[in-house]
């Protein structure tokens, strides 16, 4: 009970000072172009009421996840397979290693030349953001998997895709998810340059948006806030993944 | 022991086993020259120093490495891999740690009858003493009774021969003495053929039939020891030490580069 | 596995409810077609934010109120790079976008198949120097920094000629590239010590209090051309009626919005809510502090005034000179500016 007080109480008193610090800074500056706390939550204020912050948060998940879920469904059968299958990964790794440094926002002009500007380059950005981290923690996770196991399942005569789907995926997957979770912060980090393309609407259209608006750096900001409280809230739900008990063992004891 | 109406039911003949060295051209023997059997219902152990090949010998056995030069039989058939009818428990645990108890003792029969699978389960949940604990994931249990587990596992699937590398290993002191009783009554139960690895000299007596003493490296068995004694042994048996002291012995002479 | 098997039904759930309310709330989806929509499928104008392109959305908005259907689709970017990518490489969705007329010059050089029709606006550039600083006039510029918006920019072009003409030469200034958008920001802070691109972006410096014009594009450079409305051959081809429907919007539309102050205002109000998201009172200071800031009579494309921006390019070293104006241009949509009437229309109040 002690240690869940301490974990909701220590963040906000983090929180309050790190805000405090801010205001103070920006009266200390005596700029009026960089936003104190209170304008931001204003300027969010403002964006809820003309019912945009709804709209913009609807569509930057909308994009993330389908990107993101793409990315899954790509990223871990490929990593399986490449982790397994020794031709496979000496004919395709190179490969992704070259592609997976490359920054989506490389990526731009190639999705708008592809896909236009409609929603599909946003999401192909962000499944290119996401898959190279999604198929190598993958792969990682096959190779590194623990001989006992593989041998316990060959003792009892399974081989090709029963040994995948009984063995193989499930002693892969709490790395897997771990992978997953890496991968979804990235995807979410990259939903501004995503949103760069004349998408027009979402979190991170509206802080290019503001930027293009003259001096509403408190919608900059609150971009940023909405960002980073989401991308939060992403990363406790998929930590409930890792209490499942198929993968539980997988994160030591804690 | 009369081999004679017996079956072989392993039958290792001159094996030798060597791996590439560092240096190219360099080969590091692990065995050699090794001659086994083993009938039908034995209780077998081998035994040496640590890292002198023994669990080198059983993979080999097992299917899952292949013999640089030799003939090994099992159930009158040239090993080609792991069989489903032999099954390996390793020290190491290979319980599989996403399964339930029962999902991991069924593992073995899934091609089986629903109904046939789980009367099967259950009864061996029963004979490895884990009633109640059918629905626990692996990390819910003590290493003892994982290791029950992997052994429940193994007969469930109705396996013929057990390869036990070192199984109670991890385990400490008293849980290794419960897991030794625990399977010798359900050996003596089921009436499986065991070929049992172990560094622990006390463990071989008190387990096996017989048990093959084996050498440093490049390893092959020294020598054979009958343990003649009625079970359950008594450790404080003359016969019991008198096994015991003989073993020390003959790993103790092999310091001395001598032998039988 | 019960963990894949959760995964799978929340993750479909998930992905249908966002879709549902992304389609609803972004797409719209679900709203009943407004207007009398013949549903037939319009082109798309690309276009930024900026000053220099307002006769697109004042076009568009014009004729979706008096004629109550969309002539054609304002696209609206956030940054050059996509305008130029979107333009050059979907040209059957973006037949048409208002552009640098330095950079559509550049495209055709480099074999894209678009023709300059007609004019975006005139003047409505400036160069914006911090009013702490002691530059003063043109001379005084010399080892300063100046942000300036790309490499095709036009105010590349009207900086050499202005340094030109105080017998100095682009060596004398340090140039930063930088997108608009920033500039105000750098100028603020001192990073650089000019800031140059179209409006609306000087007069938010202006606006904002730390800005001080060192000059007007139409002070030192009178009818100033910066951007331009560039179309495809192929459209031009293909779709010539929809083409001359557009530049004929355009044209008139610019003469709306110089016909009088009132125009502008509203002009300033209806675009900076509708389709640029800024605050009124930015376009409206653009538009006003001076009338001539920025106008958008006299559009129709002249082969001198372009004949000068080449030279002047080509000595800078933006262009290679290998594109003529019979090669980019195409005048014939353009209408006689003396003869361009303004619509008949009032904002609604």
């Amino acid at each position: 009970m002690n240690r869940r007080v301490l974990h909701i109480v220590l963040p906000l008193v983090t929180g309050a000072l790190l805000l405090t610090s801010w205001h103070v800074a920006v009266k200390l500056s005596g700029s009026d172009i960089f936003p104190t706390p209170q304008q931001v939550l204003a300027g969010l204020g403002e964006l809820a009421q003309q019912g945009l912050l709804l709209k913009y948060i609807v569509a930057s998940l909308f994009r993330v996840s389908w990107g993101f879920i793409a990315a899954v469904l790509v990223g871990v059968p490929l990593g399986l397979i490449l982790g397994w299958f020794r031709p496979a990964y000496a004919a395709l790794n190179p490969f992704i290693q070259i592609l997976r440094p490359i920054s989506p926002i490389a990526w731009i002009p190639v999705a708008i030349l592809w896909f236009g500007v409609k929603d599909t380059a946003p999401v192909f950005l962000i499944f290119l953001a996401s898959v190279f981290p999604i198929t190598v923690s993958s792969m990682a996770a096959v190779q590194n998997m623990q001989q006992v196991y593989l041998r316990a399942a060959q003792n009892f005569g399974l081989g090709g895709l029963e040994l995948f789907r009984r063995v193989i995926f499930p002693a892969a997957l709490p790395q897997i998810i771990t992978g997953i979770r890496i991968a979804l912060g990235v995807a979410w980090l990259v939903v501004v340059a995503a949103e760069m393309i004349a998408v027009n609407s979402g979190l991170g259209y509206l802080i290019i948006d503001a930027r293009n608006a003259g001096k509403r750096y408190d919608l900059v900001v609150a971009g940023m806030v909405m960002i980073g409280l989401i991308g939060l809230v992403l990363d406790v739900l998929v930590r409930r993944l890792e209490k499942f008990d198929e993968v539980r063992w997988g994160y030591g004891q804690r | 022991m009369g081999n004679a109406d017996m079956q072989n039911i392993i039958t290792v003949r001159d094996c030798w086993m060597s791996f590439a060295g560092k240096e190219p051209g360099a080969e590091i023997h692990v065995l050699e020259q090794v001659n086994l059997d083993v009938v039908q219902g034995e209780f077998v152990c081998i035994v040496g120093p640590s890292g002198c090949g023994k669990s080198t010998l059983l993979n080999i056995i097992g299917g899952f490495l292949e013999e640089t030069r030799g003939e090994i039989y099992v159930e009158n058939a040239v090993v080609n891999g792991p069989d489903p009818g032999r099954i390996f428990v390793f020290q190491e645990n290979g319980v599989f740690p996403w399964l339930t108890v029962e999902q991991n003792i069924g593992f073995g029969l899934l091609s089986r009858p629903e109904t046939e699978r789980a009367e099967r389960v259950k009864h061996y949940i029963a004979m490895v003493g884990l009633n109640g604990f059918e629905k626990s994931y692996p990390r819910e249990l003590s290493g003892g009774m994982r290791q029950r587990v992997e052994i429940a596992r193994a007969l469930a699937a109705d396996a013929r021969v057990l390869y036990m590398d070192e199984p109670f290993g991890a385990l400490d002191f008293l849980t290794r003495l419960k897991m030794r009783s625990d399977l010798i009554r359900i050996w003596q139960a089921e009436k499986k053929t065991i070929l049992f690895v172990t560094h622990d000299i006390e463990e071989a007596v008190q387990l096996a039939d017989r048990v093959l003493v084996m050498t440093k490296r490049p390893a092959t068995i020294q020598e054979e020891v009958k343990i003649d004694l009625p079970r359950p042994r008594d450790l404080d048996s003359s016969g019991y030490l008198a096994a015991r002291d003989r073993i020390f012995e003959i790993m103790g002479m092999d310091a001395h580069g001598g032998g039988g | 596995m019960k963990l894949i098997r959760t995964l799978a039904i929340v993750l479909t759930l998930w992905l249908l409810g966002i879709t549902a309310m992304h389609g609803g709330l972004n797409l719209h989806w679900f709203a009943k077609t407004t207007g009398d929509g013949t549903g037939e499928k319009t082109f798309g104008v690309g276009f930024l934010p900026v000053t220099c392109h307002l006769t697109c959305p004042v076009t568009h908005f014009i004729n979706k109120e008096m004629e109550h259907h969309d002539m054609f689709q304002p696209m609206r970017f956030n940054g050059w790079p996509e305008l130029k990518e979107m333009f050059i490489g979907r040209s059957k969705d973006m037949p048409a976008a208002f552009i640098l007329a330095p950079m559509a010059i550049a495209l055709r050089e480099q074999g894209v198949k678009i023709k300059i029709v007609h004019l975006g606006h005139r003047d409505g550039s400036a160069v914006m120097v911090h009013k702490d600083s002691g530059i003063f006039q043109t001379t005084d510029l010399r080892g300063k920094t100046i942000a300036v918006p790309g490499r095709y920019a036009n105010q590349r072009i009207i900086i050499y000629r202005e340094l030109k003409k105080a017998g100095m030469t682009l060596d004398d200034v340090k140039l930063l590239e930088m997108p608009p958008p920033d500039m105000p920001a750098a100028l603020l802070s001192h990073s650089v010590d000019a800031i140059t691109s179209g409006e609306p972006f000087m007069g938010q410096a202006e606006l904002d209090g730390y800005g001080r014009v060192l000059w007007q594009a139409k002070d030192v450079w009178p009818g100033f051309i910066s951007c331009v409305l560039a179309v495809h051959e192929d459209a031009i081809r293909d779709h010539r009626d929809e083409i001359q429907r557009l530049v004929n919007g355009i044209a008139s539309s610019g003469k709306w919005i110089d016909e009088s102050m009132s125009h502008r205002m509203d002009a300033a109000q209806f675009v900076a809510t509708n389709y640029y998201n800024q605050n009124p009172r930015l376009l409206s200071f653009v538009l006003s502090k001076p009338p001539d800031r920025v106008t958008y009579s006299r559009l129709k494309p002249l082969q001198p005034e372009f004949e000068e921006i080449e030279r002047l390019a080509k000595e800078v070293g933006m262009l290679q000179g290998t594109a003529h104006f019979e090669d980019y241009a195409d005048d014939t949509f353009a209408p006689d500016p003396a003869k361009v009437q303004a619509p008949h229309f009032e904002v609604k109040k």
